[in-house]
């Protein structure tokens, strides 16, 4: 049994509708068809619906399972401008900017999920992260409270029992590069809602650094410990604690030494978060080295709605996995 | 709309999307050292010059911007 069994039952059990505006990319269009067919999403193709009927079919693809959206169609794309404009939750109000914005494919789908057309919009294949982040920012927005995008990554790591059964989420490995104490607070709260959306965990969120509980002090370490401050008081509710090192964050004999008081997190963290991308970079990567550990993501986090970016290196297995994942994402988050 | 009316627009929209007290943002105010940088008021920023200058500035390149004065620039290119 894979580890990603239990989200793709979710998929199942609640399909959700999503938007795909790189369709005419043949590896995505593939795993978009795979998903779809089997049940895991309804897959809405946003462009030239007549150039993407024709690729489906020049494939061997049903086009009965997909539906498609034509960004020139004008009687659709007018209440697309209308709804999105007069949408409480949308910055851009003028319908010649709109529209110019719209006349890129994953700015429609953006706007389509922004309506409520669409539950997730899924790219990356086609256009870079950045693209995806920014498109994201302007036509979804960031949620209140929360100062920047961000990522998670989830880890399975075969052979170990700590975390959530073997599964750790690290974050930021691939968006924000030097975050602020304020970012960094974000950045771990964002982390704890999406571990609680995607898989139903209790998170136990671990701010980690070189040093444990004043084992070490300087600049590098006022920026987590007023990080911590600040994602404590926004969110009580969570169980962010710190400052550790990593091995007193994820491992209990380690922390019995260095963590002489009572922590919720400290030697079972399931949720690891770096001070910096340099730090997070070089982690997920000595994880998949030497722990050889299966990592699934960067899964996008922060936004009004769920956005996803997928690597345009990824293989098709990889793409319809990320499918599934912000399917489930965007179905928990609607509650 | 000339220079000087263009510059009174931008410092207006940068004062309200950055929640700063009037005069207090001027051509010469840096985005990253006086403003702190944060990409949620750049995307509100872009979001009011489309709104109402009709002037499309991509996300990237206002954030690249050092200084007020530069997306004075970066706006006036794209009028």
């Amino acid at each position: 049994m894979s580890v990603l069994d239990p989200i793709y039952d979710r998929a199942k059990a609640n399909p959700q509708k999503v938007a795909f505006p790189e369709a005419a990319n043949e590896k995505m269009m593939q795993a978009a068809y795979e998903a779809a067919k089997d049940g895991y999403i309804k897959a809405v193709l946003v462009g030239n619906a007549e150039e993407l009927k024709a690729l489906a079919a020049e494939r061997g693809y049903d086009a009965s399972v997909f539906e498609f959206v034509d960004i020139n169609d004008e009687a659709y794309t007018a209440k697309l401008v209308a709804d999105y404009i007069a949408s409480p939750e949308t910055s851009l109000k003028k319908e010649k900017g709109l529209r110019r914005r719209i006349a890129d494919p994953l700015y429609y789908a953006m706007a389509m999920q922004a309506v409520g057309a669409a539950d997730v919009t899924f790219a990356g294949i086609d256009n870079t992260t950045g693209d995806v982040i920014n498109a994201g920012m302007v036509m979804i927005g960031i949620k209140p409270n929360i100062s920047t995008p961000s990522s998670i990554g989830l880890c399975y790591i075969p052979n170990w029992t700590g975390g959530e059964n073997g599964l750790l989420a690290i974050g930021d490995s691939a968006v924000c590069t030097n975050p602020n104490p304020e970012q960094l607070a974000d950045i771990a709260i964002s982390a704890c809602d999406t571990v609680r959306d995607l898989l139903q965990w209790e998170p136990r969120c671990a701010m980690v650094c070189y040093s444990t509980l004043g084992s070490g002090s300087g600049d590098l370490i006022d920026k987590v410990l007023e990080a911590l401050k600040i994602a404590q008081e926004k969110r009580p509710d969570l169980a962010i604690d710190g400052e550790f090192q990593f091995d007193a964050a994820v491992k209990p004999e380690v922390a019995a030494k260095k963590v002489k008081r009572e922590s919720k997190v400290a030697g079972k963290a399931n949720v690891v978060i770096w001070p910096d991308l340099n730090v997070g970079n070089i982690g997920v990567k000595l994880i998949q080295t030497f722990g050889h550990a299966d990592a699934y993501g960067p899964m996008l986090q922060g936004f009004n709605k769920i956005v996803c970016d997928c690597s345009r290196g990824a293989p098709v297995s990889e793409i319809k996995g990320n499918i599934i994942i912000s399917a489930v994402r965007a179905a928990a988050m609607k509650g | 709309m000339d220079r000087k009316e263009l510059e009174a627009k931008i410092i207006e929209l940068v004062t309200i999307s950055y929640k700063k007290a009037p005069g207090e943002v001027t051509l010469e105010t840096s985005f990253k050292n006086d403003l702190g940088g944060a990409s949620v008021q750049m995307v509100a920023l872009v979001s009011e010059i489309e709104n109402e200058l009709d002037a499309m500035v991509a996300l990237q390149d206002a954030a690249a911007c050092e200084t007020v004065a530069d997306l004075v620039d970066a706006v006036e290119n794209e009028l």
